[in-house]
């Protein structure tokens, strides 16, 4: 489902070069619940960053799906990522501002879809996530947790093939935290996505089907 | 994706209660004086009653007539051939404009030369200057007064409240017909259901009311209180008409917009044809007509040629228009961009769930529209309160400005451009942001 081969990425300043990524290569398959594991600083959200295409790597080639992304537009990639990829984050990143039902509808505004098809998706998974009676909820009323649930909703409501998540129980309780990977797990069993986790929690890595390590940018497992 | 768009730009702005208050200031503010100033323009160079068809005019207001002579200018120099001083000598021959005269025209030479004018559809020939001054119940009255001919109701357009215009016979028949303003018939007759068949003396001839008009002023030096039959001016006036300048002015009305530059080519030309009839005090004859808007720039900023003074003008304008809608948008960039930079967080979100760079940039320039719609409404309020005040209080004198759909619709495209103008740079900015570095 990916594959990345000889993926570097390097900071460049006028003074200083830092390595973040040294030749990694790896290869997800596809219905995969990988782990990546690591020291802060070792270049596991870069590495998920880039597979998520939302940075990209100094040299190396990426594949998903078959398709060699480096050779697309930054249009074209957008639309890819729309289509293909969702994402969920630590700090949840919904807009405050818009309720929750338009939170999670928020990708299919970038897709032809009527108003109503979206109401009716974002309803969907907001059932999915049990969060269904707080869809007129604004952000600032939910819990960690539920904003969480609501970011998963967000990243599931367009049926993306891939999940990439950067630490989605990093900011929560135990028992908020494992809610959350249960539904990851879920919806990586019966819906076979594909999902790709950036973990600091080793109980949640154990979780999942496989693991990598990262350190010091270099893949050491 | 528009709806979102809005409910988000009407959240962002309740959240920043105090910078949306100085953006909406500035900007209100702005397009209030933009407003006002678009009102001004259409009132004056607009078309409306009783010049609804101002486009077709072309106005020949002066006559100018000169002595122009050849000059002889004779060098005498000295300069060094083989080696002696010899004298060298140089004509230069050069025209010199000894005297000029410019007036109005007299009846007679337009009469002869400037009738069916290639072009011309139609043409009138008025005098503006009569000025009367009344004595009526022990009060004085200062009417001002045009005398016309039968034509001048087909190129000007009055609304008749009551009667009609006085036509060719009654011109002919130096019929003691008048037209008068609804303001001056109640000054003169005090207030009345009907002024018609009443009689206004002026300067011992009895006058018959056969038409009143709601009003007689204008721009273009339009303010009359009374128009009558040019045949009716006093026998010392006409006798004045008889040579080439006098006290009258004629406007063509072109059949097209396009036919107006035929009418001044064919204006120019004539001038070169005419035959002077005495050329020891003036041999060249030059005879200039403008269109509506070379003729105001002409006030404006004189030069002989009125295509100058309205290009002239035109930039003048332009610039000090663009002057005082960059400043403010200088300002509101500057704000946008502190304003847009908070939600960085959001542009990475939009970004990663595939909004490409044009998608943040229409959503960012269409939350500013919409700030900027919001200014404009208020603007548009405090404009029309203002322009009410302005025509209430009669501060510009008898010019009344308008207010109608046209300033709407321009004052409309200002806010939008204001709006898109505001917007574009830090939309832009943030829209080619890396979607990494705006989630951090």
């Amino acid at each position: 489902m990916i594959q990345l081969k000889n993926i570097n990425k390097v900071y460049r300043t006028k003074t200083i070069e830092t390595v973040a990524l040294n030749e990694i290569n790896l290869d997800v398959k596809e219905g995969d619940f990988l782990s990546i594991m690591g020291p802060s600083g070792c270049g596991k959200s870069t590495l998920l960053n880039i597979i998520g295409l939302i940075d990209e790597p100094s040299s190396g080639a990426i594949s998903i799906a078959n398709q060699q992304i480096s050779d697309y537009s930054s249009k074209s990639t957008a639309r890819f990522r729309n289509e293909r990829l969702g994402f969920i984050f630590q700090s949840f990143h919904l807009i405050n501002d818009l309720s929750v039902i338009d939170n999670v509808e928020l990708p299919l505004l970038y897709r032809k879809v009527s108003a109503k098809k979206r109401r009716f998706l974002a309803e969907e998974a907001l059932t999915k996530v049990g969060l269904k009676n707080r869809m007129k909820h604004f952000p600032s009323q939910l819990s960690g947790g539920q904003k969480q649930r609501v970011a998963i909703a967000r990243a599931i409501v367009g049926n993306p093939d891939i999940i990439l998540a950067d630490e989605p129980t990093g900011n929560l309780d135990s028992v908020m935290g494992n809610e959350i990977m249960d539904i990851l797990l879920d919806l990586n069993q019966n819906n076979k996505t594909t999902i790709v986790m950036v973990t600091h929690d080793e109980t949640m890595a154990q979780r999942t089907n496989r693991l990598i390590r990262l350190f010091d940018g270099s893949q050491v497992l | 994706m528009f709806t979102n768009y809005f409910k988000l730009a009407i959240k962002v702005l309740g959240r920043h209660k105090f910078f949306t208050f100085i953006s909406l200031f500035g900007i209100s503010f702005t397009l209030m004086i933009l407003m006002l100033v678009t009102a001004f323009l259409d009132t004056e160079l607009g078309s409306h009653e009783p010049m609804s068809k101002r486009d077709r005019m072309v106005f020949l207001s002066q006559v100018t007539l000169k002595n122009i002579e050849t000059d002889t200018i004779m060098t005498i120099d000295t300069i060094i051939k083989n080696g002696i001083a010899v004298y060298d000598t140089a004509y230069n021959f050069s025209p010199s404009n000894r005297s000029t005269s410019t007036s109005d025209a007299g009846f007679a030479f337009l009469n002869e030369y400037c009738r069916n004018v290639e072009g011309s559809e139609m043409e009138t020939f008025y005098s503006p200057e009569s000025s009367f001054d009344i004595f009526i119940n022990n009060n004085k009255l200062t009417f001002s007064g045009i005398h016309a001919d039968a034509d001048f109701w087909k190129v000007f357009d009055f609304t008749f409240l009551e009667g009609r215009p006085f036509g060719e016979m009654e011109v002919k028949n130096q019929a003691l017909s008048l037209v008068i303003s609804k303001k001056a018939a109640a000054e003169y007759f005090g207030e009345s259901q009907s002024y018609l068949g009443k009689t206004v003396t002026l300067e011992g001839k009895n006058f018959k009311v056969v038409g009143v008009v709601e009003t007689m002023q204008g721009p273009q030096g339009f303010n009359a209180d009374v128009i009558m039959p040019y045949t009716n001016m006093t026998a010392n006036q006409l006798e004045s008409q008889n040579s080439f300048q006098g006290g009258f002015q004629a406007i063509f009305l072109a059949k097209t917009k396009k036919d107006r530059r035929i009418i001044q080519a064919e204006i120019k030309k004539k001038a070169t044809q005419i035959l002077m009839p005495n050329p020891d005090e003036y041999n060249v004859l030059e005879l200039n007509a403008w269109t509506f808007s070379e003729s105001y720039a002409k006030q404006l900023w004189y030069d002989e040629d009125a295509t100058k003074s309205l290009k002239k003008v035109f930039w003048i304008f332009v610039s000090l228009l663009l002057l005082f809608v960059l400043l403010p948008t200088l300002n509101l960039i500057n704000l946008n961009i502190s304003r847009i930079m908070e939600r960085s967080s959001e542009i990475g979100v939009r970004k990663a769930f595939g909004a490409s760079s044009g998608n943040i940039l229409v959503q960012f320039v269409f939350e500013n529209v919409i700030l900027t719609i919001i200014g404009g409404i208020i603007g548009f309020v405090l404009a029309s309160f203002l322009i009410y005040t302005i025509n209430n209080s009669q501060a510009l004198g008898d010019v009344i400005l308008q207010f109608n759909g046209s300033v709407f619709i321009y004052s409309f495209l200002i806010c939008l451009i204001f709006g898109v103008l505001s917007g574009v740079i830090p939309a832009y900015r943030m829209s080619k942001m890396q979607i990494a570095a705006a989630l951090k």
